[in-house]
């Protein structure tokens, strides 16, 4: 995407809870008209703090960030009105769902005819119909998830933030939201996202930054983050029956050669006895070589085939490498707390 | 028609937490008071020691005085309820300032108290008649009842911004109101009588300023004293005002629980 699309831009942003104490860290990122970023980490990596940063809600005690043309340390209420914001922690007024989504619209100034029907809009797109009379504590929780999502679109931005938006939200509901999601990034919305759903990050997101212990660890698009992180991909094949003892141990040598290993449950591949998954660099051949190996040892296969690397497998990489390389480097992190930030003024 | 921020909280925070429920409770138990305890008290209190009339005549003015608490604690509780269900956080991530946000609290605070002023007024008509307000005195009251439901709600929301337990929070709430009432003149007079003590405390309770002024008010004897008590008022307003904006402004914006 060309640069003079950006529309959020931060470097070296940082922020410290106390002296020497920073949720996050060096993060260098952009984001472009119309992208949807994912922000993936562990709890405590510094994706809410981020959100909180880049929406004003913190203030950023290095780096700087230039958010829709303006710098974030002077940043107000006019770039605010420009932002959406869905935060991670519930909030809700103290009546009925529609009322909510009106009132909310109202805050925004958005005109009252328009605020109608946005709501309607918003009630029948996020499924609250059922809900529209009810007081939000009323609601279920995804219910509630839906409606804090639903209650942020009643008004017009420019990027809309979204704190863990799916948490609690059934396969349906939550694959709904992010094709409207989609489809809003499509017309020139930009979305920043969090999520510790991996598989809706690769749905969504165009690109993905990866947070850990408050620092950058790669940025890029899910593919890219797969093929870099993802590791070896992986040959799973079904036998006719279980395979024995003695056969296993063979197969584990006979693969040794050829760059190839059997995953075991210790590697966290629990498998049936008549299944086995293989790790390898080069899993087309294994595939071919395998078939022959049960063929001498009159083992009938019924299924062979290669599983793709996941977002997952990339995410496990990179995160279980760093943790190594922590834990052999640094005394153990003290927690970030969640709250006793302060905000600006 | 796109209002002002300060006054889209305003109704906001009218159209999000002021349920019927709560109203008439806030409304209706002082109007009962003068009902009830004015009505009975009238009966056994001598009109000697309420300054000539009855003693529901003197009552008034103090529930009038008393609108200013009201309004203060429900902007107080507003704002409490606000950060205890994250709607604080969720209005500055939005087009708003904390100034407008407090000030919108505080407005609420005012209007209330006001709208209480007419209500408490209202319901001691047939008790005590139509008062001699004159437009100096109407001024006074006023002024008198906006500078306390300022005061109130700026100490409310200052302790709001501090607390992080709920029950902390309406506990001292609660303890607040109920000896913030009694230790003042809102339901008798201090005499030659009361203990020097007591006079003493009753003298450091704004609600006695308050409830002193508005008694002279309705009896149309507004003196220097009413003129210093309203300046006392001015002066702890602008001071709890000062102290919850400081509040404000250092306060975590994050959700408690």
């Amino acid at each position: 995407m060309p640069s003079n699309d950006l529309v959020l831009e931060t470097r070296d942003l940082g922020y410290a809870y106390a002296p020497d104490r920073f949720a996050i860290r060096h993060l260098s990122v952009g984001l472009h008209r119309g992208e949807v970023l994912g922000l993936l980490g562990r709890n405590g990596a510094g994706k809410t703090t981020t959100v909180r940063l880049l929406t004003t809600l913190l203030p950023p005690t290095e780096g700087t960030a230039i958010v829709l043309g303006e710098d974030l340390r002077h940043a107000g209420r006019t770039l605010r009105s420009r932002l959406g914001v869905v935060l991670q922690s519930e909030s809700l007024d103290f009546v009925s769902v529609e009322r909510n989504l009106t009132l909310y619209a109202f805050l925004w100034g958005v005109p009252r005819e328009v605020a109608k029907s946005r709501a309607e809009e918003m009630i029948a797109l996020f499924e609250l119909e059922a809900a529209r009379r009810r007081k939000p504590w009323a609601l279920s929780g995804g219910e509630r998830r839906r409606f804090q999502v639903a209650r942020e679109l009643m008004h017009d931005m420019e990027i809309l933030f979204l704190d863990e938006p799916t948490v609690g939200l059934d396969a349906i509901a939550r694959r709904r939201i992010l094709r409207y999601l989609r489809e809003r990034a499509r017309q020139g919305l930009s979305i920043v996202f969090t999520t510790h759903i991996l598989h809706e990050a690769d749905l969504l997101c165009d690109r993905i930054a990866v947070l850990h212990l408050g620092r950058l660890l790669a940025l890029d698009t899910a593919e890219g983050l797969k093929q870099r992180y993802g590791g070896a991909r992986e040959v799973v094949a079904t036998f006719g029956g279980a395979l024995p003892a003695a056969l296993r141990a063979t197969l584990v040598a006979d693969l040794a050669p050829r760059g190839a290993t059997l995953l075991a449950p210790e590697d966290g591949r629990p498998e049936p006895p008549n299944r086995i998954a293989i790790r390898a660099d080069h899993a087309e051949e294994i595939v071919p070589w395998l078939s022959r190996w049960a063929e001498a040892h009159a083992l009938p296969i019924e299924r062979v085939a290669v599983e793709e690397a996941t977002l997952e497998s990339a995410f496990l990489g990179m995160i279980g490498d760093e943790e190594e390389a922590e834990a052999e480097t640094s005394p153990p992190r003290e927690p970030i707390p969640g709250d006793g930030v302060r905000g600006l003024p | 028609m796109r209002w002002p921020p300060v006054l889209r909280l305003v109704i906001r925070n009218f159209a999000s937490n002021l349920d019927p429920t709560t109203v008439i409770i806030r409304f209706g138990q002082p109007a009962v008071t003068i009902i009830v305890l004015g009505t009975m008290f009238s009966t056994i209190i001598s009109s000697d020691v309420t300054g000539g009339g009855s003693y529901t005549a003197f009552l008034v003015p103090g529930m009038v005085a008393f609108q200013m608490i009201t309004g203060g604690v429900v902007s107080g509780n507003l704002f409490w309820l606000d950060r205890r269900w994250s709607m604080v956080e969720q209005i500055f991530s939005g087009p708003f300032l904390r100034s407008e946000y407090l000030g919108g609290l505080v407005l609420t605070s005012l209007l209330f108290s006001l709208v209480g002023v007419g209500i408490m007024m209202l319901v001691g008509l047939p008790f005590t008649g139509l008062p001699a307000l004159s437009p100096l005195g109407v001024l006074a009251v006023l002024l008198t009842v906006a500078l306390g439901s300022i005061f109130f709600a700026g100490f409310l929301i200052a302790l709001g911004t501090r607390l992080r337990s709920a029950n902390a929070y309406f506990s001292i709430q609660s303890f607040l109101q109920l000896f913030v009432i009694f230790l003042s003149t809102v339901y008798y007079p201090i005499t030659a009588k009361t203990p020097k003590v007591l006079a003493a405390v009753f003298y450091a309770n704004p609600l006695t300023y308050a409830a002193n002024t508005i008694r002279d008010a309705f009896a149309g004897t507004l003196g220097s004293a009413d003129l210093g008590a309203l300046g006392v008022l001015a002066v702890l307003a602008a001071a709890a005002f000062g102290v919850a904006a400081i509040a404000f402004r250092t306060m975590d914006l994050g959700p408690i629980q």
